[in-house]
């Protein structure tokens, strides 16, 4: 446990400096995100406007509100894309470096990653937060959250982040076969927007597709985590889905474990 | 006229070049076709569930909604395909030094820019942008006289000047600044909020999409135009004014940057 601590916390830190190193862009990349979530909000206020209803697909006006910069927060701390430097190592070659050194290259990603998440939470994540809470209280009205709340909702956050950058290893694995990942990229960026549930709540889908997501991973991703910070789930509700997104992680890991296996078995490195 | 010649056979020599390099990779051709295909049906979903609730959105039916959608992809579309290079002088040629080699021949620069790629990716936005407009034709939302017609295909090429310029614009601060990519990407992601109506958000976000960064004269105003909503023709008339205005400024903006562009040394 210690020595594989020593081992990946430099994978970490390392991270955390090199984001550090690049704040312009970085803030600059914030901005673009944010225009998503104003689009989406002007959005639904003026869908909410042309309503004739004050509950639509079981939120009310305010939830809506919060959902939709909640879903902000969560996703960028939680969608790091791993795929990214899946690619990046194998179109370059390095990733051969990393199968010849003792250590696991899933775990060093993932550790990498962790280091992504830290600096994201600080900066954003952690003060659009705070700025919604404060707005939830004094304009909308709304009961501040509590501490419980915010305990369960940074666990559950912590388990979306694993599912996700498992499912993202597994994506990853495509570059094995392909170079040109990029257009995939778009496609899985596109379709995971649609099924975790970030331009949309996933109680607005039919019952039907309701019942499918509940077999797939991607309603963990996001959705569960903000929908418990909403407070829509409670008793027994809430730890099935803690636990559901428990068995996600497992299920992601071992999967992870077998499609590597197989992929590096028939990898080619040209040069060194 | 014989230098047009010129330029249109040199276009045709250097776009067949890169064809050769584009048939090598048919799957990575197809993935990025796919990618941007998604990225906007998805955007149709959306509005789908979202009708499932409400009968119309300040007064917008979702027919009329999705037009405009998919009326917003065509000059995108079009500007994406033949202009796609632009963004690789914000990113990366000017700071490389690679901007030398179009310094160094007896060529147009901007045309050298240009010339050199085809983003086939773009395809997929046009894809869906015709199967949308063409499927609002037969819902009789939409007005077909000749008039009309004609200037469906101007303010589509106006659209797609404007998208060029406001690209070229913030592409040749690079000039002066060296990278200038996260400006340019931030200005043309602004173009989402064009693809609903902009009566929709605040003030502030309203003005900026009309006349700073005018992507509303690109996708909304003259779409509501072909809607039979009432809309003058002189929008039309406003976005090919805006076009030539930014087309401009932003190739003068190059022009000067051409001029200051000093290399990376080696």
């Amino acid at each position: 446990m210690k020595k594989s601590l020593r081992i990946y916390l430099p994978f970490v830190s390392n991270e955390l400096k090199r984001q550090m190193a690049y704040k312009g862009a970085f803030y600059l990349f914030i901005l673009i995100s944010l225009f998503g979530s104003f689009i989406s909000y002007y959005l639904w206020m003026a869908i909410y406007g042309s309503s004739d209803q004050a509950v639509i697909g079981g939120m009310s006006r305010n939830e809506m509100v919060v959902y939709v910069f909640m879903v902000y927060v969560t996703s960028s701390i939680v969608t790091i894309s791993i795929s990214d430097w899946v690619s990046d190592d194998v179109v370059k070659g390095t990733v051969a470096m990393n199968l010849i050194k003792p250590i696991d290259y899933r775990f060093s990603l993932i550790s990498r990653a962790l280091g992504d998440m830290i600096y994201r939470f600080l900066a954003p994540g952690v003060f659009i937060w705070i700025g919604l809470e404060i707005y939830k209280v004094t304009v909308l009205g709304m009961a501040p959250v509590t501490v419980g709340g915010v305990f369960l909702y940074l666990l559950s956050c912590v388990m979306s982040f694993l599912i996700y950058v498992l499912f993202d290893f597994c994506f990853g694995m495509i570059a094995f076969f392909t170079t040109y990942i990029f257009g995939l990229q778009l496609a899985k960026d596109a379709l995971l927007s649609f099924l975790t549930g970030q331009l949309i709540p996933i109680s607005f889908f039919p019952e039907a597709v309701q019942r499918i997501f509940d077999f797939l991973p991607f309603s963990s991703m996001v959705y569960t985590p903000v929908m418990i910070y909403l407070g829509k789930y409670t008793g027994e509700t809430l730890w099935f889905m803690l636990l559901r997104q428990a068995a996600w992680v497992v299920i992601l890991y071992v999967l992870g474990s077998l499609i590597w296996k197989k992929v590096t078995k028939r990898l080619v490195v040209l040069g060194g | 006229m014989n230098t047009w010649k010129r330029y249109l056979r040199l276009y045709r020599i250097l776009i067949t070049q890169f064809l050769k390099t584009i048939m090598q990779s048919k799957v990575d051709f197809l993935m990025g076709l796919l990618g941007f295909f998604f990225n906007q049906i998805l955007g149709i979903a959306f509005l789908y569930l979202v009708f499932e609730q409400i009968p119309s959105l300040q007064g917008w039916t979702l027919d009329q909604l999705i037009f405009i959608y998919g009326f917003a992809q065509i000059p995108r579309g079009i500007d994406h395909l033949f202009t796609d290079n632009i963004w690789l002088v914000a990113w990366r040629l000017v700071i490389n030094g690679d901007f030398d080699r179009y310094m160094l021949r007896p060529m147009n620069i901007f045309f050298q820019v240009i010339a050199e790629k085809l983003q086939p990716d773009a395809l997929g936005e046009l894809l869906v942008g015709t199967i949308l407009v063409v499927s609002s034709l037969s819902k009789g939302i939409v007005i077909t006289d000749a008039l009309h017609a004609a200037l469906f295909v101007v303010s589509i090429f106006a659209g797609a000047v404007i998208y060029t310029s406001i690209k070229l614009f913030f592409a040749a601060l690079a000039f002066w600044i060296k990278i200038s990519g996260p400006f340019l990407q931030v200005a043309y992601e602004m173009a989402d909020f064009a693809k609903y109506p902009t009566e929709i958000y605040a003030k502030g976000i309203r003005f900026l999409i009309t006349w700073v960064i005018p992507f509303a004269f690109v996708a909304y105003l003259p779409a509501s135009f072909f809607l039979k909503t009432g809309t003058s023709a002189w929008v039309i008339g406003v976005e090919c004014g805006i076009a030539v205005v930014f087309w401009c400024i932003a190739y003068a903006v190059f022009n000067r940057g051409t001029h200051v562009y000093e290399s990376a040394g080696n």
